[in-house]
């Protein structure tokens, strides 16, 4: 694939201003980067940033000065500053995605909640009569499991059927995904059903892997799927992100985790159509009715600083070479980088090729490891992070009937993966850690069955 | 009376988590393996001449625009500066190892903060006890319930739903989102203002009933503030839930958003199935954090709650659920045990706290009475911590829209916050009374504040100043 377009086919030209280039005494040196992540945790080879994020000091000051704001005359901020605020981050959202329109912006706490209000609004259509019952879902098995229980909660209550596509993992290609998409659209559709929803992850979670997503959402279009919601929680500092390109009804990704804002933050993108949207928050407080964006922006007291920090964050990003698109270029090649040092040290296999991932890559671990289960991985996980300071997720694989597998170098099958994410903050010794943990592992010959 | 747990109990259980928690220490090979020793707040158990000093209250709220005379703690509460450093340290805890925390800390702590609620409002269950953000949310998720038993045919359409014409605003719009829209009738029950007695609350109350079963329907849901918001008064909830009980009525929902650390917080003594209220509002939280309070019924059963924000811990549970909703900011949640101590700097404790403020209102509320030459809006035993003090007639007040300019210039003019609430004149009267301010006190206030407020109205009153010459 052409570099340029390696990220499944955003093209190198945008409707956005390209970031301010900065002068060179304003760039964040090496020191300056490891200040501004001095309250991590030092010792801990933090390579797990894609679950919780990460947050510079710079920006943790801004949000005190927006906390203290509040505290210090709380009413006369609701009437003339919070608004204001809002609107201010909602601004450099919509020009950071390429939205139409700050009216189709929304800040929300995270994804789940975004995830929540989609999902109420389908679970009404189905109980007003809106859709039949048995009208469908479709989503990808391995959607975040907020997102499978909140359709359990919203939809599938009230009778609305759900169809999963198993995403093929390991994935050498798009067309394996796109080809296994089509065929769970066609179960959606059978018997004269309508599929009301698609849920498409943009980046999925675990297994972690950069998803085809705009041609995802055509062939949804092609097959008269009603709307599209990408839950992109990973997108935005991860990947560019033009939601006209993508052409979504709904997008939401968090801020939190690879766009430097402080737990917690995300915005949610509703495509303005002609007719009535019908989307509310669940929290419902006097802006009922007034349009999401601004019920979102009220939902009762709270401390709304991390969604006012947004315009300092680009200050922050923009102290960096390339900006934003810089740091996410240089994740994505360290990432990367480390991902096949550590496949070609244990002799196993990246999860999916590089141009299908970001700042997180999926790498086998060795067979001899003997990771049976969930709980095997979980206790793997446990064991690097009580006794070898290494905080990175494992995933189990189970294999299906069928299925042969993937082979590491001692010839046995492929049963787990780790998801390394590589930030600013990161080290070459983060990955070496895990690297020779793992080694002395197997050296020791020490399973998942006899771990200390 | 709500029966707290003794001081010295309350501190002995801090400190002994204190002990319990990581250690300050860090090895040569550069490996924390332990958190910074978090600071404690420093004053061992108050003896009588330890309690907590006005210059050192005077400094816990520096942070606060000293301008001001904030006189309105009823909207948005306060928080006290070592509370707020305590909420950092949770902070800063989730920031450097945020899985580790998540996945040893998170829980248990917030179970460590509902069990120091449970106790607080004497509840029965730690299960019936869950935080949530605020009481705006905590609405959503009743009245939720109530639409769903509306969408399943549990409950006929046409049923009702009872609540106060001066329920708060949000609540209204979250009854009108979840309850009108899945079919459910909605009664309001107008109260009078000023109020006289508790009794006209409580025929007004019966009545609004009777119309809600008219026709055979049921009433399902009574909606029932502890403290209304505007006007502000408190309304006799025990024997409202008592009538409610009698007259058959499915659930009582009791929205206290000014509950905790304002009026008398008893679960067993209200007898509600459902009751929230802030803690950010008159007990001392950061923005913000509420409980829910669940009653379990005798089997053992517990409605089937739910919060709206679906996570994977659906199905476990409300607290359970509540305890997770995403990635999120959970410090204003786990500071609550530590609330505790700070209160007890205070004689009396919570209960001290909340007698003091009730007296100071009281006297506030007569001083500015006598300077106005105006009235309260109700008798002073059915206020707690804020009253609605009436406005001198001749400024002029007549809309809604006045009163928020006439906040405006109390604001921007004499760097007074106040509420203020309009009061449609009835017919027949002659000359009422059409506006009224609310006042709140809270620990932070002083006379003079008070005396910024009847000195700037008698200002106004004495340039002859209309609220109608106020610009749009």
């Amino acid at each position: 694939m052409a570099a340029d377009e390696r990220r499944n086919g955003d093209s190198a030209s945008h409707n956005h201003r390209a970031p301010k280039k900065p002068r060179l005494a304003e760039l964040l040196t090496e020191s300056d980067i490891q200040s501004e992540f001095s309250h991590h945790q030092t010792g801990v080879a933090r390579i797990n940033n894609g679950s919780f994020g990460c947050c510079p000091g710079s920006v943790l000051d801004a949000q005190r000065e927006w906390q203290l704001r509040y505290l210090r005359q709380p009413d006369e901020f609701y009437f003339n500053g919070l608004r204001r605020g809002l609107l201010a981050s909602r601004n450099v959202i919509t020009d950071l995605i390429n939205a139409d329109h700050v009216d189709e912006v929304s800040l929300v706490d995270n994804a789940t909640t975004a995830a929540a209000i989609v999902l109420q609004k389908i679970g009404r259509c189905f109980a007003e009569g809106e859709y039949q019952k048995e009208d469908t879902v479709v989503m990808f098995h391995c959607a975040f499991q907020s997102v499978k229980k909140s359709i359990q909660a919203y939809v599938s209550r009230v009778g609305g059927s759900t169809v999963e596509v198993r995403l093929p993992f390991p994935v050498n290609s798009n067309q394996e995904i796109i080809s296994a998409f089509r065929q769970g659209l066609e179960k959606g559709r059978a018997n004269g059903r309508t599929v009301r929803l698609a849920i498409i992850d943009h980046i999925t979670s675990m297994p972690c892997v950069l998803m085809p997503v705009r041609e995802l959402v055509k062939i949804c279009r092609e097959e008269g799927v009603e709307q599209v919601f990408v839950d992109a929680a990973h997108a935005i500092g991860s990947v560019k992100v033009d939601v006209k390109e993508i052409g979504a009804d709904y997008y939401v990704s968090n801020l939190h985790k690879w766009f430097f804002c402080p737990p917690s933050v995300a915005f949610f993108y509703c495509k303005k159509h002609s007719s009535e949207s019908d989307v509310h928050h669940p929290v419902v407080s006097h802006e009922f009715g007034n349009g999401l964006p601004i019920e979102s922006a009220w939902i009762g007291t709270r401390d709304y600083s991390p969604q006012l920090v947004v315009p300092s964050v680009m200050d922050f990003v923009n102290r960096f070479e390339g900006g934003i698109e810089g740091i996410m270029n240089r994740n994505h090649d360290e990432a990367v980088r480390m991902g096949l040092m550590l496949a070609n040290a244990w002799g196993t296999n990246l999860g999916s090729p590089p141009e299908m991932c970001v700042g997180m890559v999926m790498i086998g671990l060795p067979s001899k490891l003997c990771v049976e289960s969930d709980e095997d991985a979980t206790k793997l996980r446990l064991y690097l992070r009580v006794h070898r300071s290494v905080e990175v997720p494992v995933y189990f694989l189970a294999l299906r009937d069928g299925e042969e597998g993937v082979k590491d170098k001692d010839s046995g099958i492929i049963t787990a993966y780790v998801r390394i994410s590589r930030q600013l903050y990161n080290k070459t010794e983060d990955y070496e850690r895990l690297r020779d943990a793992i080694n002395e592992l197997v050296k020791d010959q020490i399973t998942c069955q006899n771990l200390p | 009376m709500a029966s707290l747990s003794p001081p010295e109990e309350a501190a002995a259980s801090y400190h002994h988590r204190q002990s319990k928690r990581y250690s300050s220490s860090s090895s040569s090979n550069g490996v924390e393996s332990d958190f910074p020793k978090r600071p404690k707040i420093s004053h061992p158990l108050p003896q009588s001449s330890n309690f907590i000093s006005s210059s050192e209250i005077e400094s816990e709220f520096s942070h606060h625009d000293l301008v001001f005379a904030r006189i309105n703690n009823g909207s948005f509460g306060c928080c006290p500066s070592s509370i707020l450093s305590l909420q950092r340290d949770w902070q800063l805890r989730f920031l450097r190892q945020p899985d580790r925390f998540y996945f040893e800390d998170l829980k248990p702590k917030i179970s460590e903060s509902r069990t120091v609620i449970k106790r607080l409002i004497n509840a029965e269950h730690d299960d019936e006890v869950s935080i949530v953000d605020n009481a705006t949310t905590a609405a959503a998720i009743v009245l939720q319930q109530t639409a769903w038993a509306f969408r399943e045919g549990r409950f006929e359409k046409g049923d009702a739903v009872v609540m106060l014409h001066y329920a708060y605003g949000s609540v209204k719009k979250s009854v009108e989102a979840y309850v009108t829209r899945s079919g459910g009738q909605v009664i309001e029950v107008q109260l009078p203002f000023p109020v006289v007695s508790a009794d006209e609350i409580i025929d007004r109350f019966r009545n609004g009933l009777e119309s809600g079963k008219a026709n055979g329907r049921r009433v399902r849901l009574a909606l029932i503030d502890h403290v209304t918001s505007m006007p502000s008064v408190v309304i006799p909830i025990k024997e409202l839930v008592k009538i409610c009980r009698e007259e058959g009525v499915d659930q009582v929902f009791v929205d206290a958003a000014h509950g905790i650390g304002c009026v008398d917080v008893d679960m067993k003594e209200i007898g509600a199935d459902f009751y929230t209220s802030n803690l950010h509002k008159w007990f001392f939280a950061p923005p913000s954090v509420a409980f829910l309070y669940c009653r379990k019924s005798n089997n053992g059963t517990a409605p089937d709650l739910h919060h709206p924000v679906v996570s994977n811990e659906y199905g476990n549970g409300l607290a359970i659920e509540s305890s997770w909703v995403g990635t999120r900011d959970y410090s204003a949640q786990l500071v609550v045990p530590s609330i505790l101590e700070f209160v007890n700097r205070f004689e009396g404790g919570i209960d001290g706290i909340k007698k003091r403020n009730h007296e100071s209102i009281v006297e506030m509320g007569h001083m500015l009475v006598n300077s106005w030459g105006t009235q309260l809006g109700c008798p002073p035993e059915m206020c707690a911590s804020m009253i609605m003090v009436g406005l001198p007639v001749c400024l002029g007040v007549s809309s809604e829209s006045n009163v928020l300019k006439l906040r405006t210039f109390l604001r921007e003019r004499f760097s007074i916050e106040i509420p203020i609430y309009f009061r449609p004149p009835a017919d027949g009267e002659i000359d009422p009374i059409t506006g009224y301010v609310r006042i709140s006190f809270q620990v932070y206030n002083k006379p003079e504040d008070y005396h910024r407020l009847r000195d700037a109205i008698n200002e106004l009153v004495r340039d002859g100043f209309r609220c109608t010459s106020l610009s749009c």
